[in-house]
This record gives structure tokens, sequence and C-alpha cells, in this order.
């Protein structure tokens, strides 16, 4: 099943406080980086898809002043 | 008279006059009555002794004829006109040379302005008791209406101005629209039946009531109970659109909205659509630059994510740990080679020893050390025999030579080297302790 953005965001930042904090076996520590880059690109691809979507709808005009 | 229904058949039928004077006593038992109405029509014939009137029931479609004497009426002067309203007591009568049933009035008397005001104070104390003005009942309008049902009179200024203006706000409004009276004792049923025809035609959202100002009198069909209970029992919503802002008929307070004149009646039932394609407009550039900010902000977070060295420089850990390799190689290497170094000192201190103990710096000194073919030290002179080959050595060379004679030992101490060479074990022993 496909994350949602707001899920792969949230298990990035875990892994990487997870990595940050240290401690981790090396075989470990690997899995969790690639684990990482995988979600990193599933955000990525996320925002990317939004940005399209933004900028097929373009800037709505300023409405003249009421 | 009696109460039994004529009898008749087609082989005896009654003559004419028998029914009429059986009605004219029927009609004669009803006797003087005092009933109320609003005046339709008003027959004043000049040289005529008696006035004829039309009584009309301002709720319903019902008429009665009313003769009045002229002096009676001359007593009233112009308060008696058509429209007003009047309590009359009158005695039924059927004419038998017309076939007619008239009302002979015996006093007439107009119900005045202040009267009918209190009338309306009192209605209004009693739909109030009963809830009809409640705000709980009120209703909200809908916010663009398909339909809107119109009742309002024949080409009149009011209807003019609603829908003028409600189209000048929303163009495609949809008006339906009903003309009836909207004076004079037609005017509360027909409204009534308008409003309910309205309530009941599935195009309609919303209805309003329209008229323009006129006396209090005019607007009185507005306060007709009948009226206002069905605007009360409407399914819709229901706009009161009546007179101008100081008139306050009680459909004002039964309708869901009161409009203060057309023009606000228009205001309130189709929004302006001019403001509305503003207000969408500044709505989807709200939205969009919301959610462009979500998507920069969330873009922003996400590099900072990756930027982080744990994600860009991944490699940075292995070479920490390799590092660390590197460092516990080094560290095992050189302990060790402490150790080799250590073990070399101590054996290079022991060799010196050794050498300083060795009987070669006794030989040196002069001695020599002779042993037997067995390579034993002798010691003893008594260990050997005459022509027993021996070898002795010295500091420098060896010397093999034969027992010629030997000698037993005079009382000697014990001899030099071995004493030495005890020493020299002791001192080796000593220098394994201490390294």
């Amino acid at each position: 099943m496909e994350l949602s953005y707001e899920q792969a965001r949230a298990e990035l930042e875990e892994v990487v406080r997870r990595l940050e904090a240290g401690g981790v076996p090396l075989e470990e520590s690997l899995a969790l980086w690639e684990r990482g880059e995988e979600l990193a690109r599933i955000c990525q691809s996320w925002l990317d898809g939004a940005r399209r979507r933004l900028e097929r709808g373009a800037e709505p005009e300023q409405p003249p002043a009421s | 008279m009696s109460a039994v229904p004529l009898e008749s058949s087609p082989e005896n039928p009654l003559p004419v006059r028998t029914v009429a004077r059986a009605i004219g006593s029927w009609v004669a038992r009803l006797g003087r009555v005092w009933m109320e109405g609003q005046v339709t029509e008003l027959a004043r014939r000049p040289g005529m002794g008696t006035v004829f009137l039309t009584l009309r029931d301002p709720a319903a479609e019902v008429s009665l004829r009313v003769t009045c004497s002229r002096a009676l009426c001359d007593t009233l002067g112009p308060q008696l006109d058509e429209g007003a309203r009047v309590i009359v007591w009158a005695r039924p009568e059927f004419h038998l040379a017309r076939g007619a049933l008239t009302l002979t009035a015996y006093d007439v008397r107009p119900i005045g302005v202040g009267e009918l005001l209190l009338r309306l104070e009192r209605l209004k104390s009693v739909l109030a008791a009963e809830g009809l003005f409640a705000a709980e009942r009120k209703r909200r309008l809908p916010f663009l209406p398909h339909g809107i049902g119109l009742v309002t009179g024949r080409g009149s200024a009011a209807s003019r101005d609603i829908q003028e203006n409600a189209a000048r706000r929303w163009p495609s409004v949809c008006f339906i629209v009903r003309e009836v009276p909207v004076q004079g004792p037609a005017a509360a049923a027909a409204v009534s039946e308008a409003i309910r025809a309205l309530d009941h035609d599935m195009s309609v959202e919303v209805i309003v009531i329209a008229r323009g100002g006129g006396s209090v009198e005019d607007l009185l069909p507005f306060s007709d109970e009948h009226l206002l209970r069905v605007a009360a029992a409407l399914t819709k919503p229901l706009v009161s659109a009546i007179g101008h802002e100081q008139d306050t008929p009680l459909l004002d307070l039964v309708a869901d909205v009161r409009a203060s004149t057309p023009t606000d009646a228009a205001k309130r039932l189709v929004p302006d659509l001019g403001e509305q394609v503003h207000h969408i407009g500044v709505l989807r550039r709200r939205a969009w630059r919301c959610v462009t900010h979500t998507v920069d902000r969330e873009s922003a977070l996400l590099v900072a994510l990756r930027s982080r060295p744990v994600l860009a420089d991944p490699a940075r850990d292995v070479r920490r740990r390799s590092e660390e390799v590197v460092a516990l190689r080094a560290r095992s290497r050189r302990c060790v080679e402490q150790r080799i170094e250590a073990a070399q000192a101590d054996l290079t201190r022991a060799t010196s020893h050794v050498r300083a103990v060795s009987p070669a710096a006794t030989l040196a000194r002069g001695y020599a050390l002779v042993q037997d073919q067995a390579g034993t030290l002798v010691r003893d002179s008594a260990d050997v025999s005459v022509g027993q080959p021996l070898d002795v050595r010295l500091a420098t060379g060896r010397l093999s030579v034969d027992v010629t004679r030997t000698m037993p030992a005079p009382l000697n101490p014990p001899a030099q080297p071995s004493q030495d060479q005890a020493g020299a074990r002791e001192a080796a022993g000593r220098q394994g302790r201490t390294s």
C-alpha cells in the first residue's frame, strides 16, 4: 500500500532520529538509511506531484477590489 | 309552523307558492342577528327609500345581500362605503315575489380604525400565545432558490421592484408569479389560496408576498387570521414584503423573514452575482496560496531532513567505524610491539648478565676447564686414572691431554669456579624475576 505523505514523513523523521541517536548496530543502521532514502523518495514524489498540480491550476487572478 | 319536510311526489307535486312560503317561514324563524362583514357593494339609488349593500365575509367567498333604509344609511354618511367593516343587526327575509333572500337591516355600525387596531392587538396576543411568532419557528431562506413564488397585485410597482432588483442581483432568477387582489374584501382569501398553491408547487423554494404601502384598512387583509394561519402552516419559507418600513401587518410576524420594502425583499431572496464571483475569486486565491505555502514548507522540511548528515553522508558512519578499526589495529599493534620490545630488552639484559657470569671470563683470567671424553667436568683427581685422555678448555682454544699422574687433593677450601657459577645462577635468577 502506498504511504501517505504524512506517514512517509513521520517515518522518515523517526529514521533520522534513530540514526542520529546512534547506538544502532552497523547492519541495522544501513537498513535504516536505505529505508530513509526510500521514504525521502516517497515524500519527494508527493511534493513534486502536488507542485505539478498547482502549476496546472496556476495562481488565480487577483479579483478586482469590491 | 311544522318542521316536517314537505311531502311531495311526481304524482302529487307541490305548487311553487307552497314551497316558497315554506322557505319563507323557515327563514323567518332565524329572527334578528348581529353579524360582521365587509361592504363590497353599495347602491344608493336616488329617489329610493332603500339602499342595497352586499356584505362579504373577509375570509371566505361568502356574501349576503342586505337592504337598509335610506335614513339609516344617511346618518352614517361617508363611514358607510365600499370596503368598510360593519356590524349589522338584521333579519333574514325571503321575498316571495322574487324568490330572493335578503336581510333587512335595523342597525348598521361601522367598525372604526381604533376598533380595528384594537382587534388586531387582540388577535396578535392570541397568535403570540399560540407561538405563531416564535423565533424558533423561523426558517432560513435558501441561499439561492430555484424558483421564487411571488404573490402580488397585478402590474403593481411592488411586483416590478422585486423582480427587477432580484434580476439585477442574480440575472437567472426565476419567479412564479401569482397575481391577486391585494386589497379589499377578496384579498385575504385570494392571497391565502395563492400561497397555498405555491407551497404545493415543486419548482418553488421560497414564497414572497409583496404589496406597496397603503392605509391601515388597505393592509387589513394581511392581518387576517385565516391568512395568517395558512401562512404559518406553509412548508416553505415565507417572506413578507408589505407596505413601507412603518407598516406592520401581522403577516410580518408570522413570516420567516420580514422585508421592509420590495427592494429589500429582492436582496434577501437572491445573492448578488458580482459579490459572489468576487468572493469565490478571493476564496480560490486563498486556497491556492494556502496549498502552495504548505507544499513549499513541506519541501523545505524534506530538504532539511535529507541534508541531515545521517542521510546526506551515510558513508560517514562507515568511515567512523573504519577509523575505529584502524585505530584499534594500531593500538593492538602498538601493544604487541611494546611487548616484543620489552621482551627484547629483557633478553639483552639477561644475555649480558649471562655473559658476565659465564666461564669465559674465568677462563680469560687463566683458569681451564677439564672434561673427560663424555664431556663431564673433572673436579676431583680421584675421578680420573692415569693414561685417560682429557679435554682441556682454555680461554682461547683447547688441549687434548693424557693423564700421567694423579695426586689426591690436599685439605683445601672448595674450588673457586664452582663458587662463581653458583653466584652467576643466582644473579640470573634475580634478573628474571625483576624483568
